[in-house]
């Protein structure tokens, strides 16, 4: 878990990083810049990554002119790059507003340009929006707009075609996220296709690219989700979400450091299948009844008798009790009580105080019932003094009474005095 | 060009503060966000899936998890002495009697430390521990009440006086005091676990009786101690226990069972038969450790394998008969007669496992033990069928065990055993596999059983197994786990041989002599011909003749080791192979030193090395050699000489002597 958010934070840092570069330092990058401003920042970053990766260290650093040059040529490579793909102006104005739509859960955007780092341009662009378009509230106005966006784009010229096949792209990849049997969806999708030259066959594509995609997507959502479980089991409830994490037939890698467990091949096959049959027929002496009699819970109950002291001591000296190193040691001194014991909990060495619960520590004003005044300074004095030993973790509940104890004799004790100073006792 | 970039330069120079600032304000910005968007993920998956939550228990840490997690951490070393020696450079061990002498040493001196303790009280008042350890303080084993109470003979039965508690418990009876029936059960079983003898204080020094004496040096011998102390005292006829048996007014089971298991621990098995008849017809029952106890007596007390299988059968039924649970004891003993059953066993040893498992009693490894020894007969040669122990392998695959029952530190062994019968290497991985397992070493028992275990691993590794794998073996478990035999390093010898690692003998060697082997005539004469057998490459002959000179030195340190002509000639080889002239000169002249006569082949070798090397005057003492011990070849050799070297005219006049000398005697 730990790892997997540093990770991404890192990518994250990175990617601002790059981004606020790109933005700053050439204050002519209007282009990239005004169009991407606020989550747009964010939705950008994921398309330069690639380019300022070798800036990463260079740039604030700032250090000699050549630096400073290959930034500047990177940077308007990449303004034409952007300025390309930006050719529809207007489709670019859309996404902005959907963009901003979205500006509640930006962090999705983030997470799906951190999984698509290594992705090409132009298929950041089309998951980006893919990821913008994925909010079920937005569906309807997403897919009409991407709808539009398309067929505004099929009205271009046959220059464009590669920029259109990746809208169209883009546009399936969106509409992938809702139903397949979205009419609206249907409907955009024929409406694409019937820009096209080959019509029914585009659009059968386009369907199909449909259903692939919302499969895929499903299937990376559930993956998601299993992480997150696994994730959240980890922290708290066990592991419970790991079960059929893996495949029988996958290697599995082991947990107790031996490394990948070994394929046995065909023998470990043989062995499977001996473990289904029995070593021995089912036979059996048929003398005892397999009733589980509660006779057993006796014979432990009872004191150890000297055989059953004699046969334990049979056994260790049987079994090899050296132990193998240092700790094995001290194990079998913790257990002669020869040394200290490691704690294991925020309790240990509580011998004495471990039958008393903590409130004998803690409230000890049922103590003041007797033999102090219900109000007045001596009381006032008292609660102070039990407030003192309520916090006090060092002294023992029979100590603590000691001290409340000494006080009661003492201003009985001193009852003279305190009458004449008008103090009462009762 | 230039220019505008480092404006641009000294522009983010000045902005960097600036820069950092608002990427800072990025940076957290969008960390709120990734927070707030991960929980909202977690609804999502919270709303998905409806599996409710299990808020686990808390969990219970034994005082030692600590430890035991931090030892798990700690593997092996197999370069390392074992942990117990690591403390004295002095006590590290080379070979399996300095292993077992060591370890029996610092035993002993713990006992005598504690011996010495708790037998001066008064020298050992102070406590410094605080708080208080009781183990460090002196036990008390002396007597304290002196006068004739019941308070004192349960002190004596503590104390395991057993002869003290039997005359205090006379007095009792005298002075007419009745002792509790509690006390009295224990008191029977004092005297019936020690028959009624003083059991042996530990680290007591040994008494002068001769007899004595010895029952101590046996008791300390690492196998089977407790079993050599106890076939040594008999049950004898009225004894204590039965003396104070048959004077008790009313016999409850416990005693009858603390009778009956003496008996049949210390060798009585009739009697305690004939005592069990007596507490069926008193109408009591017996409880389980007495069924377990006379079961396991029952091969002793009838002859013939149905009689003994059907005396077990009424014993078991009357078990069930008087509600006695068995337990894993009562089959283990069960199973352990059966082993002494003949040819019923087979039949009759899975059903007892069946009726084991259908009671739900888990077998243990003695269980498996007993099974095996059944099924696989130790003098039987041949292919075994070993679909038993595997199918027993398999089922036990990757379990970790206790031990429950003394007799568990013997399957490993002896299933070891049957996979060097049967040749087979996977099986012996298996068997090895299952040792690997958690706690499972420990059940390899004492150095002695693990010792056995490790010699029929390794030589089944030697027989079967690529010499790679067998030397990485060899790396790992010698000499931290195993210090093999001279059988053990013939294996590994044979096992070079066979796949032509013949190079790596003078590491061999090396490890022979660390392994205190050198002093075993017939292994280094076999690794003498393994060396000299065949010449190799003139880097591994070199090393093959330091080897040879190692060999002579341990023979000339040695008086009690005798060179064989073989030996000899196989070291006078080597070092001829290599080149060493001057040695092999004086390994020629031990031969006369030892009385033994050199092969004609190895005295045609020698000459034809001092040809290459330009020797004439070594052949001509070579010719002068061999006359001394009269070899007919002398006239050959004298001949070869005068024809291939550069000789002097009085080397010649010496050489043409030895020429005609014979043909002169045959005239």
């Amino acid at each position: 878990m730990h790892r997997l958010l540093s990770r991404t934070v890192v990518a994250a840092r990175n990617r601002s990083l790059c981004v606020y570069e790109c933005c700053v330092l050439p204050a002519k990058i209007d282009n990239v810049s005004r169009p991407f401003t606020g989550v747009g920042a964010n939705t950008i970053s994921t398309c330069t990554v690639r380019r300022c990766e070798k800036k990463d260290d260079a740039i604030p650093s700032n250090q000699g002119e050549a630096t400073n040059v290959d930034t500047e040529t990177k940077t308007t490579q990449l303004q034409e790059e952007l300025l390309e793909a930006n050719d529809g102006g207007s489709t670019q104005q859309q996404r902005n507003v959907k963009a901003e739509q979205v500006l509640s859960k930006p962090s999705q955007v983030k997470t799906d340009g951190a999984k698509s780092g290594k992705k090409s341009l132009l298929d950041l662009l089309g998951a980006m929006k893919v990821e913008v378009t994925s909010k079920r509230k937005l569906k309807n106005l997403k897919t009409k707009q991407s709808f539009e966006s398309a067929v505004q784009y099929k009205s271009k010229s046959g220059a464009m075609e590669s920029t259109i096949s990746m809208f169209q792209k883009a546009n399936v990849q969106d509409s992938a996220q809702s139903e397949v049997l979205d009419p609206d969806l249907v409907a955009a999708a024929s409406a694409a296709a019937s820009t096209l030259p080959n019509r029914s066959r585009a659009e059968s594509e386009l369907l199909k690219q449909l259903r692939q995609r919302k499969t895929l997507t499903e299937a990376q959502k559930k993956g998601d989700i299993n992480n997150l479980g696994v994730l959240i089991a980890d922290m708290k409830v066990g592991k419970t979400g790991r079960q059929n994490a893996w495949p029988a037939d996958q290697i599995r890698f082991d947990d107790d450091g031996q490394g990948y467990t070994r394929d046995r091949g065909i023998t470990s096959e043989l062995a499977n299948v001996r473990k289904r049959r029995n070593i021995f027929p089912t036979k059996r002496l048929n003398i005892f009844s397999p009733t589980t009699d509660e006779q057993r819970g006796d014979s432990a109950l009872a004191k150890p008798t000297l055989w059953d002291m004699d046969f334990a001591n049979e056994l260790s000296l049987t079994t090899n009790q050296m132990p193998r190193n240092g700790f094995e040691e001290m194990i079998q001194w913790t257990k002669e009580g020869k040394l200290w014991h490691y704690p294991i909990n925020n309790e240990i060495g509580l011998e004495n105080e471990a039958s008393v619960p903590f409130n004998e520590h803690v409230f000890l004003e049922k103590h003041l019932e007797e033999g102090f005044p219900r109000q007045g300074p001596v009381r006032h004095f008292m609660e102070l003094v039990v407030a003192g030993l309520s916090r006090n973790p060092y002294l023992t509940v029979q100590q603590k009474k000691e001290h409340i104890s000494w006080f009661r004799d003492y201003f009985h004790q001193k009852e003279e005095v305190l009458n004449e100073a008008d103090v009462y006792l009762n | 060009m230039a220019a505008p970039c480092r404006h641009v330069g000294h522009h983010i120079k000045r902005n960097g503060r600036f820069l950092r600032i608002n990427l800072d304000q990025l940076f957290a910005s969008r960390g709120l966000r990734w927070t707030s968007a991960l929980q909202q993920q977690g609804e999502e998956v919270h709303e998905e899936s409806k599996e409710p939550i299990v808020i686990p228990r808390k969990k219970s840490w034994s005082s030692e998890a600590v430890l035991e997690a931090l030892a798990s951490t700690v593997h092996r070393d197999p370069t390392a002495y074992p942990y117990q020696f690591q403390d004295d450079p002095y006590l590290s061990p080379r070979t399996s009697s300095e292993f077992k002498l060591f370890s029996l040493s610092q035993e002993s001196g713990r006992a005598a430390a504690k011996y010495f303790v708790s037998n001066n009280p008064k020298f050992f008042t102070k406590d410094f521990a605080e708080p208080h350890i009781p183990c460090l303080m002196p036990e008390s084993v002396t007597l304290r009440l002196e006068e004739v109470s019941e308070e004192a003979l349960k002190e004596r039965i503590t104390l395991r006086k057993v002869s003290a508690a039997v005359e205090m418990y006379d007095q009792l009876l005298q002075a007419g005091t009745s002792v509790s029936m509690e006390t009295t059960q224990e008191l029977l079983d004092l005297i019936c676990l020690y028959c009624d003898k003083n059991p042996v204080q530990e680290g007591a020094p040994e008494v002068e009786d001769a007899e004595e004496a010895g029952e101590e040096t046996k008791r300390r011998k690492p196998k089977g101690r407790r079993a050599a102390d106890h076939l040594r005292t008999s049950w004898k006829e009225n004894n204590n226990a039965e003396r104070i048996f048959n004077l008790l007014p009313e016999k409850d089971s416990r005693c009858y069972s603390a009778l009956i298991r003496g008996m049949v621990k210390h060798g009585a098995y009739s009697k305690a038969f004939s005592l069990y008849t007596d507490l069926l017809n008193n109408r009591l029952s017996a409880d389980v450790h007495t069924f377990n106890a006379l079961i396991s007596a029952v091969p002793d007390v009838r002859d013939k394998f149905n009689e003994r299988w059907d005396l077990i059968t009424e014993l078991l039924n009357q078990m069930n008969e008087q509600k006695v649970r068995p337990n894993l004891l009562t089959f283990n003993s069960v199973l352990k007669a059966l082993r002494r059953c003949g040819f019923l066993a087979k039949t009759y040893a899975p059903q007892t496992l069946n009726e084991m498992k259908a009671l739900g009693i888990a077998p243990s490894l003695a269980t498996y033990d007993h099974i095996l020894a059944v099924f696989y007969k130790s003098g039987s040669s041949g292919p075994n069928n070993t679909d038993i122990i595997q199918d027993m392998l398999t089922e036990l695959e990757g379990t970790s065990f206790t031990c429950r029952d003394p007799h568990d530190v013997y399957f490993f062994s002896s299933a070891m055993r049957i996979c060097l019968d049967s040749k087979d290497l996977e099986l012996g991985y298996k068997v090895h596999s299952l040792v690997e397992v958690g706690d499972n070493w420990r059940l390899l028992g004492d150095s002695y059983q693990q010792s056995v275990y490790y010699g029929r691993f390794f030589s089944l590794l030697c027989m079967m197994e690529h010499i790679d794998v067998v030397l990485k073996w060899y790396s790992r478990i010698i000499p931290s786990l195993y210090y093999p035999n001279p059988q053990g390093m013939r294996d590994l010898l044979q096992a070079l041989d066979t796949d032509g690692r013949l190079d790596l003998l003078p590491t061999i060697w090396k490890d022979i002599k660390t392994l205190g082997h050198d002093n075993k005539v017939d292994l280094v004469e076999e690794l003498l011909s393994l060396m000299a057998r065949e010449e190799h490459s003139p880097e591994v002959q070199e090393s093959f003749a330091a080897c040879a000179l190692d060999v002579k030195s341990v023979f000339d340190g040695r008086s009690s080791m005798e060179w064989s002509t073989s030996s000899l000639s196989h070291v006078t080889t080597l070092l001829l192979r290599a080149n060493k002239l001057q040695q092999a000169w004086d390994m020629l002249l031990l031969f006369k030193a030892k009385n033994r006569v050199p092969s004609e082949v190895l005295l045609n070798n020698f000459l034809s090395v001092c040809q290459s090397s330009g020797a004439p005057k070594r052949a001509v003492e070579l010719v002068q050699l061999a006359a001394a011990f009269c070899l007919p070849a002398t006239p050959v050799l004298a001949k070869t000489a005068l024809a291939e070297f550069q000789l002097t005219d009085e080397q010649r006049s010496i050489l043409s002597e030895f020429e005609a000398a014979p043909e002169k005697e045959t005239e």
